[in-house]
């Protein structure tokens, strides 16, 4: 549509053609998961506006972009801009996240960050539990709290779980394409909803809750550039802001209506204890704030070489008001603690004061010389220090159940990462290229097992058109990380009088462990003609921790990929694409009781395998002037097993494996028929049909209730849905 | 053969161009002219016209049109059937393709293009953008998004996307882009971010802290247990949990125990260690935590 009068007026517009779309959506059952990120209920939508104004003298411009109009994944944006001296850009994005529906939920909110349960129902619970405590303690378990509790789920309320992320963000660029240019960047993300959390009582008594999310995140950026023909230099500020508008959350205990405490009261309820808090608190995300500047650098030397640099410092801060040890108040000195834990004002400090600095420096020379020949150097610190005071606790309280007066330590971790590498480069041929390239990793930690590690990484790859139509690229790489010496005790340095070791001596915490890896990667790209093209491509990795007798000991992942279309024409397109991949990582552990289990006999193994593919075929054809159609079908498959293995007489004496290590598939059809009546108007229909199923199995056999754990069981499993949308589409 | 304009094949910004030309009459500097080359060309420029190269405000940014890219075409023109005169840009080699657009676009994104990974596999600008026939709505891509830009040679990570816990990919509400800059960074794998966890932090800004409590593997690495790109267990872990955990923790009692088929919701032994959330059903705290009583990260 012409907006203004051609030219005389500010702007003149033009609005692409726009569809408005009606969808009709059934879906077998209410699975989220079909919805998880994107909005396709039944309804009218505009799929994509696009609006493009210039101004009278051409070097203005005004552009307005909407996708998902009326939508939960609703996108908004707004450009302007004078050619060559600045733009503004304005955009609002929002991104739906559910979680599951349909999950049964004891509590009510009363407050932002308060779940509660009737004050009856607890109390009808305890009176239960402390009878039966009183006439026979050992038929708590299970069935007798099953029942206990089924009423109560029989009437619980239903919920959906999901939140949404709304995004808003200002970019402002001062001469654009110029020498020196300014931006300027502010975004803002609020999140409200509900998401899944594990909060527990004790052993016995995980409650599955949900969080109250009402996170907002404000980032500013601010940049100058200067970039000339061989040089130029970025200087910039960052600050981003963490805002949680709950700073805890506390949930009632179904099974208790007042406070109390012994010893045992963090297995209950059970035959040893009945006791335990009335209301369990949890610290949530704290408000925090990250503030930091950068500068980057480039510069081109007369041999054509390129020197880059980039340094920056950034501090985090999180200084949150702590919560007391406790909500219970039976836990004082009259319950097994030095002080009333529940009172703050017994903390050793009332407020986190938590503070971190990230220093990153790295620069990089590469350039060529003779006439065949590239070279790079590369090198990069990543220095990471907590410089936070370490705090005493004389103790803590278990689960808000009773208190352990085992002193403990907070241990702010501080490391840093440093590479140095270099890459030669060799043309063989004007169509052939070498590569070799090697890069140290070091690492430098304080207050873990591993406090220096080195890797050496080799790789060689080569590219090469030397075949007429083919294009070939493989590269080999092989990586040896050693290490300066594995100190297990490290593990107890949040004790303040670590006792003997309690973790087996032979773990190897993989990502600090001595390791050596290869890695490969090979792809052909073939044309054939004008119209086929064909890829075929296999890549693969394996780590081996050959000195971790215990925890991960071996992971290998390939892949095969190919792809292959056809495009006679302008008005035909046929494609196909695939990808399997296999993955096996075995691991190893050995079962202890109350000590450090030295027999041989208790070690377990687990072999699991994930075999996965992901295969999509299309065809999009166009018959005439006036009809198109495309068809599209992806289906993704995991089938996974776990081979579990542990030898006879010890503990574990008999181990059983499964095979339903996440076994998913979805099968996805899309077809589109789209009809241009006359140039200002066409129609269409298109068809979504989906099949997803999961089996597995850590959800199998999980309901309300199960033993020690009454859960949320929210819908985000099976579903079929099909979609169908008609759309009228119009050139205004 | 074909050469470019001078200052043209180095990293001169358009508007030097641009003084260039209108310093140089255009037949002696060997330039043809815009109207030139839509004489014989008129369905590319008719492509250009929809594109930010195409519109009005070209021109303020560079008088040459056409030739502010392919270079003077002067000798094209007086003999268009020679095929060494073509002023194609694919015949030029990668580094010079690159130093075409970077005439203009060599600051911001671009800036560290040069000793960047992709750069050094002798790809160029012209590799994943098109001028003249962009598909996608931002940034003349030849495909669609970002992301299926990415994907037609990083295969192996769209299989990724496709696993049942993924980030809002391939719904289109994020793109590789958000995470890596494919025209070069200082960091590995051509991250925006100072590092993977700066990176994550970005949009996670909960799990950033510092806290009382730390989990020192968490803190340097996100990637220790999940796959950003994909993965077919709870919340993109590498491993399911419990056996995530037990890769690292062999504690005495549970954190060392076995957890097989008869642990399982529906199991003899049935073991809130392992149904459901697993370890977190009690240690939520996973990233951190500020509670005095949560050394073990469950509060």
């Amino acid at each position: 549509a012409e907006g203004g009068d051609s030219g005389q007026g500010p702007f003149t517009f033009h609005l692409d053609p726009v569809a408005i779309e009606w969808l009709e959506l059934d879906q077998d059952t209410n699975s989220s998961k079909f919805e998880e990120y994107r909005d396709l209920d039944s309804g009218l939508r505009i799929p994509l506006l696009v609006l493009k104004g210039v101004g009278a003298n051409g070097d203005r411009t005004l552009d307005f972009t909407a996708e998902n109009v009326w939508r939960d994944d609703a996108r908004l944006g707004l450009d302007y801009a004078l050619a060559g001296k600045y733009g503004l850009s304005l955009s609002y994005d929002k991104i739906p996240h559910r979680f599951g529906n349909d999950a049964k939920f004891l509590w009510n909110r009363t407050a932002s960050g308060r779940f509660e349960i009737d004050d009856a129902v607890q109390r009808a619970n305890q009176a239960a539990l402390t009878a039966q405590f009183a006439a026979n303690r050992t038929l708590i378990a299970f069935p007798f709290l099953n029942n206990l509790l089924a009423p109560q789920i029989a009437s619980a309320r239903s919920i959906d779980i999901s939140l949404e992320r709304e995004r808003t963000r200002l970019d402002f660029d001062l001469g654009t394409l110029q020498g020196l240019s300014w931006d300027v960047s502010l975004f803002h993300e609020k999140r409200t909803g509900l998401r899944p959390f594990g909060a527990a009582f004790g052993f016995s008594n995980v409650n599955e809750i949900v969080e109250p999310i009402d996170y907002a995140t404000t980032e500013t950026t601010t940049r100058g550039e200067w970039a000339g023909k061989s040089g130029g230099v970025t200087l910039g500020l960052r600050s981003s802001t963490f805002d949680n508008g709950n700073s805890s959350l506390s949930w009632d205990n179904p099974f208790r209506a007042v406070d109390s405490t012994d010893p045992g009261a963090s297995s209950a309820p059970g035959s040893g204890s009945i006791n335990g808090s009335a209301t369990g608190r949890v610290a949530l995300a704290p408000d925090n704030r990250s503030t930091g500047f950068f500068v980057d650098g480039r510069w081109r030397f007369t041999s054509g070489w390129w020197a880059n640099a980039n340094a920056s410092k950034t501090r985090m801060r999180q200084d949150e008001a702590l919560l007391p040890y406790t909500s219970n108040s039976a836990i004082n000195t009259r319950g097994g603690a030095p002080f009333d834990a529940s009172d703050p004002a017994n903390l050793p400090i009332r407020n986190a004061d938590r503070k971190a600095d990230v220093t990153n420096l790295s620069a990089n020379v590469g350039g060529r010389f003779g006439e065949d020949f590239g070279l790079t150097f590369r090198f990069r610190s990543y220095d990471y220090q907590d410089d936070s005071r370490r705090v005493i606790f004389p103790g803590y309280v278990r689960f808000d159940s009773n208190w352990v007066s085992t002193g403990r330590i907070t241990v702010p971790p501080a490391f840093k990462r440093t590479d140095l590498g270099t890459e030669l480069n060799w043309d063989v041929t004007p169509s052939t290229g070498l590569a070799l390239s090697w890069n140290r990793q070091t690492w430098d930690r304080e207050l873990r097992e591993v406090e220096k590690s080195d890797e050496d990484i080799w790789k060689i790859s080569a590219d090469s058109r030397a075949i007429k139509n083919v294009t070939l690229r493989a590269s080999y790489e092989t990586g040896d990380r050693s290490i300066d010496g594995y100190h297990p005790e490290a593990a107890e340095d949040s004790f303040t009088n670590p006792g003997p070791l309690v973790t087996q001596p032979g773990l190897r915490k993989f990502d600090e462990a001595a390791r050596q890896y290869d890695a490969w990667r090979v792809s052909a790209d073939f044309l054939f003609g004008e119209a086929w093209t064909f890829t075929l491509a296999t890549n693969g990795r394996q780590d081996d921790y050959d000195q971790s007798q215990f925890g991960l000991i071996s992971d290998e992942v390939r892949f095969v990929n190919l792809e292959l279309s056809y495009v006679p024409g302008a008005a035909s397109e046929v494609y196909l694409f695939g990808t399997r991949s296999d993955r096996s990582t075995f691991q190893r552990g050995r079962q202890s009781g109350a000590t450090v289990s030295v027999n041989p006999l208790d070690n377990w193994q687990i072999d699991f395998d994930e075999v996965n593919d992901a295969w999509g075929l299309g065809w999009n054809r166009r018959y005439s002037e006036r009809w198109k159609s495309e068809v599209e079908g992806r289906w993704s498959k995991s089938d996974g097993e776990a081979e579990i293995f542990s030898p006879p007489g010890g503990t574990p004496d008999l181990a059983i494996g499964f095979d339903n290590y996440e076994d998913i598939e979805l099968l996805a059809l899309k077809a589109k028929l789209d009809f241009t009546l006359n140039p200002r108007v066409g129609f269409g229909f298109w068809y979504l049909y989906e099949d997803y199923t999961i089996d597995s199995f850590i959800r199998q056999g999980v309901r309300n209730y199960l033993p020690g754990a009454l859960l949320l069981n929210a819908n985000d499993g099976d579903y079929r849905a099909s979609l169908f949308a008609a759309y009228v589409r119009l050139s205004l | 053969g074909f050469a470019l304009a001078p200052g043209h094949s180095t990293e001169a910004p358009a508007a030097q161009a641009t003084a260039q030309a209108a310093a140089v009459p255009a037949a002696a500097s060997g330039y043809a002219g815009t109207e030139a080359c839509v004489g014989c060309h008129g369905d590319q420029a008719e492509h250009l016209e929809k594109t930010p190269h195409g519109r009005a405000g070209f021109s303020k940014l560079s008088s040459l049109g056409c030739e502010s890219c392919h270079g003077p075409g002067n000798a094209h023109a007086e003999a268009p059937d020679d095929v060494a005169l073509y002023p194609r840009i694919e015949k030029l080699s990668a580094a010079k393709q690159s130093a075409t657009c970077q005439g203009c676009h060599s600051g911001g994104k671009q800036f560290f293009w040069h000793n960047g990974r992709h750069q050094a596999r002798g790809l160029s600008c012209i590799s994943c953008h098109s001028v003249h026939s962009p598909k996608s709505e931002r940034a003349q891509l030849k495909q669609a998004s970002a992301t299926e830009q990415c994907f037609s040679c990083h295969k192996d990570v769209r299989a990724e996307t496709w696993k049942t816990s993924h980030h809002p990919i391939r719904e289109g509400k994020i793109s590789c882009a958000d995470c890596h800059n494919p025209h070069g960074t200082e960091t590995p794998k051509m991250i925006t971010a100072a590092s993977v966890n700066d990176q994550c932090y970005s949009c996670h800004t909960e799990k950033r802290g510092p806290f009382l409590w730390e989990h020192p593997a968490v803190r340097e690495s996100c990637l220790n247990c999940h796959s950003p790109h994909g993965s077919n267990h709870l919340k993109l872990q590498k491993t399911s949990v419990p056996y995530l955990c037990q890769q690292c923790h062999a504690n005495t009692r549970h954190p060392g125990s076995l957890y097989d088929a008869t642990t399982l919701g529906d199991g003899a032994r049935a073991s809130n260690r392992i149904f459901n959330r697993a370890c977190l059903d009690c240690h939520s705290a996973i990233h951190g935590s500020n509670h005095p009583s949560s050394p073990y990260l469950g509060r």
